[in-house]
């Protein structure tokens, strides 16, 4: 690159980030522009897919090849903004560890050979054909992720649940969000928030408890700090966390409190709200119920102010330790109630949780009992950690025991209306709900899953509890099939891996947080013979058919027959999913055409039953009649909200009375600490990716253990020092980073590592919360020792 | 060389003091500040490498509250990748860090 060249470059790197941050600079000359030719020769519209945020982001070709990336400032999830984690993933595309060709073992003692397309079709099928014939459509699963487009995890769960007649149909965000879905689903009668980010601009109060959302939603996180910084005295952020973050550095109150005790913590809140009088009575009369136990009885006020009396501050203060004290309480809960807006935000820190929805319920109580919903700013919002979690996964179908469309599978005239918009035999999907994560893949481990597709992500790492998981799916029981952009430990159980697509090499659509669906389109080819899953799953379709003789599984992908897989193919699925199967229901997505996306900055928000009201972007705030279309066709009375969610018939928000119960496994003398887990901002999830990006890896190699300094000191343990960290399900040594992070008698691993002796998730327990079924990742007990002093490691990436 | 645009944010009274540490580092230009603690800067490095550990650098000094990053042009990097003139280590740790003393 020349200098003028060089300089070009620059002046639009600079005026660019000016943009973002609202400033003008001054415009390049035309001897500027004419010497500096273009930075790009086009620039592709997508979405980053790297956390749950949904950053617009442009990615700058050059023929066929990725030359930049940039932020959009009009697009209202990230107004410009990116992170380091997110501008680094175009390396991922050029990577040469790439997966290029279908690889088979018969036997996964064998090593892999590069077979065709069309023999690893053929392989796929009698894999899944045989058990179905011979032990019953049970006998199969799909296990996809919240990395997948929406079309993929829709057409995957049509082809298991119409064409194979089963419900094994599962995904990732049951480790990380199913939780929320609970509570949403309780609380407030629909799933997803009520908000969306917007409400960061609006908020005079942030409670964010259970995120580290500096860290693992950074571009969330400045309009959180933005908003701090514009208004320092009128607006106060209160952070609830058991350990000290990079979030807490805007904090006006920190609540560190000790694991597992948050539920006590929010009740104490609310029992401040209602002993100083700060509550809504009018949204409370207007609204709400309250509700006690598994038969959801309805309760009076009283009775709710009665289950509080053993969470007076003082009371919750003793159970929660750290350094919450009565006082603390009393303003967190006076700051809350009192705010012109309070905004709730929490992540895996509340839903990783054996009592994830009652921590989610506890979280909503405090919203309703204060009004502190349904304007701007006002809001409970939980954040999500996947792109598609909420897009893919929760709305289109993608967990065992949902539907399209927020559809329960238990529901028989929602089951008849999936099988009348698939054209399909009446009675074709099965009634009963198919095995969540854990016991999907406890059932491989009995013998009764007998093949398992595995999509897009690594359960093989990401598993609590991990040792007899991972020893299931390396035995020849059970058939595994892997589709994936690179070798992971997933893959190193796989029976056939079948390379796919990355983001920007196919098309497709991403739903984040704030339920908004954003369209990707395709910018280059895939490596090799990469391809997009949507082609994948439809020739294996074909192929199953015909191996089990059943014309329903060919009726599956019928409409999709011949389509080209880079366009038309997801065009025509994303046309079914939100043109027929959304239809009517709570996330209508019908006005959200793939040219209505095309032409919006930032996507449309559900529900959108319009395509005029798409092209508006949909639905800010839910429920608010005027502003939500659905609000206004669900009109019962002249109050100003309306809500329509399916789970609560009676129209209500629902106060939920709930007891504090802490962790499965508290700390004892054998094992007496808190061990709690997370990412850390520079890698996702198991790795697979930000670990093969070389700034990635090498700013956090390997995983490592957070100590207090009072815990290392007694320990004798010294930074850098290697360290055993043992539970009652095994031990893994990591160095020991000494700081104050976590409280005294907790301490806190990363869980990126795929080292066998640094996988931290070896060590974690898969108890689960019995509502939502997800793991509680976030607490189990464990001893730690030292094992010598600093050592020389290596990073490790999966290979085959 | 990857060149990237960002926004570093401090508190609006740590700007001028911020715009001076960062005019300690060679390969930062700032472009342009407001008075809402908003620093535009242009940086320049020789490799993505070094332009990360830069940005981790610039994210621990006390006054900065948050880098957010803009733009970013990499085509030279991205050429030797794709010609196969850079192959990005993935596992060799030559550079790797212990983790670092609170």
């Amino acid at each position: 690159m020349n200098l003028t060249r060089r300089d070009f470059i620059k002046s639009v790197a600079a005026a660019t980030a000016a943009s973002c941050a609202g400033m003008s600079l001054p415009l390049l000359t035309g001897k500027e522009a004419r010497a500096g030719g273009a930075d790009a020769d086009r620039w592709v519209r997508g979405t980053c897919r790297l956390c749950g945020t949904g950053c617009r982001v442009e990615l700058g070709m050059k023929g066929d090849r990725p030359v930049a990336l940039r932020g959009v400032p009009g697009s209202r999830t990230n107004y410009g903004y990116l992170c380091m984690k997110g501008m680094l993933f175009y390396k991922v595309m050029e990577h040469p560890d790439r997966l290029k060709k279908p690889l088979y073992r018969a036997k996964k003692s064998d090593p892999f050979t590069e077979i065709s397309w069309d023999r690893a079709l053929d392989i796929a099928a009698r894999a899944f054909a045989e058990p179905v014939r011979a032990s019953g459509p049970d006998s199969v699963a799909y296990y996809g992720s919240g990395q997948a487009l929406t079309e993929e995890t829709y057409l995957f769960q049509k082809v298991m649940r119409g064409g194979l007649r089963t419900n094994n149909v599962e995904g990732n965000p049951r480790l990380c969000m199913a939780s929320a879905v609970g509570g949403y689903l309780t609380s407030f009668g629909a799933d997803e928030p009520i908000g969306g980010y917007d409400g960061a601009e609006h908020a005079t109060c942030f409670f964010i408890i259970g995120s580290n959302m500096s860290e693992c939603h950074p571009v969330f996180f400045r309009r959180v700090m933005r908003r701090k910084l514009d208004d320092p005295e009128g607006v106060t952020v209160i952070n609830a966390d058991p350990r000290i973050s990079a979030t807490s550095r805007i904090a006006d109150l920190h609540l560190q409190f000790r694991p597992g005790t948050d539920l006590a913590l929010l009740n104490a809140m609310a029992w401040v709200i209602l002993d100083e009088k700060l509550e809504d009575r009018t949204f409370l009369g207007n609204y709400c119920t309250f509700r006690v136990g598994q038969d959801k009885k309805e309760v009076d006020l009283d009775a709710y102010r009665k289950s509080l009396s053993a969470y007076t501050p003082e009371k919750a203060a003793a159970i929660c330790g750290g350094n919450i004290t009565p006082e603390r309480i009393r303003r967190a809960a006076r700051l809350f109630a009192k705010a012109r807006a309070a905004m709730s935000c929490w992540t895996m820190g509340i839903n990783q949780r054996r009592r994830g929805v009652w921590a989610n319920n506890l979280i909503h109580n405090l919203h309703l009992l204060t009004g502190q919903l349904l304007r701007p700013g006002a809001d409970s919002f939980s954040l999500t950690g996947q792109p598609n979690a909420c897009g893919g996964v929760r709305e289109g179908g993608g967990l065992c025991h949902i539907l399209p469309g927020h559809r329960l599978v238990v529901k028989e005239a929602l089951r008849r209306q999936m099988e009348e918009i698939w054209g399909i035999p009446k009675g074709r999907i099965p009634p009963k709900p198919g095995y969540h994560t854990i016991a999907m893949f406890q059932a491989i481990n009995a013998g009764k899953i007998k093949a398992i597709w595995i999509n897009c992500t690594n359960p093989a790492q990401s598993l609590p509890n991990l040792t007899p998981y991972r020893k299931g799916l390396r035995s020849d029981g059970v058939f595994v099939v892997v589709t994936d952009i690179f070798p992971t430990r997933t893959t190193e159980c796989a029976n056939l891996v079948l390379p796919t697509a990355f983001h920007f090499e196919k098309t497709g659509v991403y739903g984040c947080t704030e339920r908004r669906s954003q369209l990707t389109l395709k910018a280059k080819d895939a490596p090799g013979q990469a391809m997009p899953e949507v082609w994948i799953v439809r020739e294996w379709a074909l192929r199953l058919a015909k191996e089990l003789g059943d014309p329903v599984i060919a009726k599956c992908v019928e409409p999709f027959a011949g389509k080209e897989p880079d366009y038309e193919l997801p065009r025509a699925v994303w046309e079914e999913y939100a043109g027929k199967a959304t239809a009517g229901r709570d996330n209508d997505l019908r006005g959200a055409t793939y040219d209505v996306l095309a032409a919006m900055d930032d996507g449309v928000q559900w529900p959108a039953p319009t395509v005029e009201y798409a092209r508006k972007g949909g639905t800010p705030i839910k429920f608010v009649k005027g502003v939500d279309p659905l609000a206004d066709r669900e009109s019962k009375s002249d109050l100003p909200f309306e809500f329509y969610g399916p789970a609560h018939p009676d129209r209500k928000l629902w106060i939920w009375l709930r007891p504090y119960e802490g962790a499965e496994e508290e700390p004892d003398e054998e094992y007496p600490l808190y061990l709690s887990t997370g990412r850390i901002i520079d890698h996702w999830h198991t790795g697979t990716m930000t670990m093969r990006i070389p700034e990635l890896l090498r700013a956090n190699p390997f995983s490592f253990v957070e100590i207090h300094p009072k815990d290392a000191k007694r320990l004798s343990i010294r930074p850098r020092d290697m360290v055993e960290i043992e539970t009652r399900r095994g031990r893994v040594i990591l160095p020991a980073k000494v700081k104050e992070g976590p409280l005294e008698g907790m301490v806190f691993a990363y869980w990126h590592d795929m080292a066998e002796d640094r996988m931290i998730n070896k060590v974690t327990k898969d108890a689960y919360d019995p509502g939502s079924k997800e793991p509680e990742f976030k607490i189990c007990a464990c001893r730690i020792r030292r094992v010598s002093g600093p050592k020389a490691l290596t990073p490790v990436i999966a290979g085959l | 060389m990857p060149i990237g645009g960002f926004v570093i944010t401090c508190r609006p009274s740590d700007r001028e003091a911020l715009e001076e540490i960062l005019a300690g580092f060679p390969p930062v230009e700032v472009r342009g500040a407001d008075d809402r603690g908003n620093i535009v800067a242009v940086i320049e490095t020789r490799t993505s490498d070094e332009m990360d550990d830069l940005i981790e650098e610039i994210g621990r000094i006390e006054e900065v509250l948050s880098v957010g990053l803009a733009y970013l042009h990499a085509e030279d990097e991205i050429e030797r990748i794709a010609t196969g003139g850079y192959r990005p280590r993935i596992s060799l740790g030559k550079r790797r860090r212990a983790p670092e003393d609170a």
